[in-house]
């Protein structure tokens, strides 16, 4: 879904080569990364991630809002997806504590999630995303990452 | 501050929180398992859609589950449905999830205090009963737009 999403006329100038093997698995393996519907910006000064509105992303019905769990979802995404260029990591990295900031309500529309890493250090990383309605910030979201091997070994 | 609720009131929330149809609780299967003043458990089962690589239900869906408990949680101490907003939610992850594990979790609403509502609460797995992730948070009560039940008039909202 992801990788037919990339190859369509959003970001014609993006040919999917420009995203590593690492990044399409998590993108186009990933079962729930599908259900959010990512597709990927690359340029050689940006990186964002963006998601349009689906009905099985609504929070509030009667405003027509995003599930905050699922703006949280998008900025974790892009996160790692980040992560794995910017590091050059050879698996998807392993988030081990988020925490939300929500602005504005995120009315159903396109979101577009642009992660940047606060601190690279040798054992966690930290990244900071912001997450825009249109031009407005909607939501910050704070993911630290381990560089240890998986939790669940 | 907190109204007195009957018991079968938090039943009449839960319904009206989960509604006729809410795609995305549908598409999640989320189910409510219990609701008391200021407690809701609810949990989802298994479901491959909603995995990561591994195969186990994906951290993402387990932040949307907490954020989802926490709502009725707030709901069920305030006594009524007046909107509410996520402010902050903080989620640490401390075990992954075994494959094909269902997932339940339970929140508390703690205090409300300024129209702020205070949370917090974790998810566990559903046949090991380990601790997977820890929430807390906090919610802004009586924000714009409509009232998620009868119970409050549109003058009372502010």
């Amino acid at each position: 879904m992801s990788q037919a999403s990339l190859s369509e006329d959003r970001h014609p100038h993006l040919p999917a080569t420009d995203l590593n093997q690492v990044q399409r698995d998590i993108l186009d393996k990933t079962p729930f990364v599908g259900f959010l519907g990512l597709t990927v910006s690359l340029s050689e000064r940006a990186f964002s991630c963006h998601m349009t509105f689906r009905e099985e992303h609504i929070g509030n019905p009667l405003l027509r809002t995003f599930h905050g769990g699922i703006v949280a979802s998008l900025g974790e995404t892009s996160a790692a997806l980040y992560l794995v260029h910017e590091l050059n990591l050879d698996d998807e990295p392993q988030c081990s504590s988020m925490t939300m900031d929500y602005l504005r309500p995120a009315f159903a529309g396109q979101l577009r999630a642009q992660p940047r890493i606060v601190r690279s250090g040798k054992r966690l990383v930290v990244v900071s995303v912001e997450i825009f309605l249109d031009a407005r910030l909607v939501a910050t979201g704070r993911y630290i990452y381990s560089r240890q091997s998986p939790r669940s070994q | 501050m907190v109204a007195t609720a009957e018991p079968n009131q938090y039943i009449n929330m839960a319904k009206h929180f989960f509604g006729a149809s809410h795609p995305l609780f549908s598409a999640f299967g989320i189910n409510l398992d219990d609701v008391g003043k200021g407690v809701s458990t609810m949990s989802i089962p298994f479901n491959e859609d909603l995995c990561d690589r591994s195969g186990s239900i994906h951290r993402g869906v387990i932040v949307t589950l907490l954020d989802t408990n926490c709502g009725l949680a707030i709901f069920s101490r305030l006594g009524d449905m007046r909107p509410i907003a996520t402010i902050d939610l903080r989620v640490d992850f401390i075990k992954q999830p075994e494959p094909g594990d269902a997932i339940y979790s339970e929140v508390e609403c703690y205090a409300v205090q300024d129209a702020i509502a205070y949370v917090r609460g974790r998810a566990l797995s559903r046949s090991g009963n380990e601790l997977l992730a820890t929430a807390a948070g906090s919610f802004a009560v009586g924000t714009r737009g409509p009232s998620f039940d009868s119970a409050v008039k549109p003058q009372e909202q502010e």
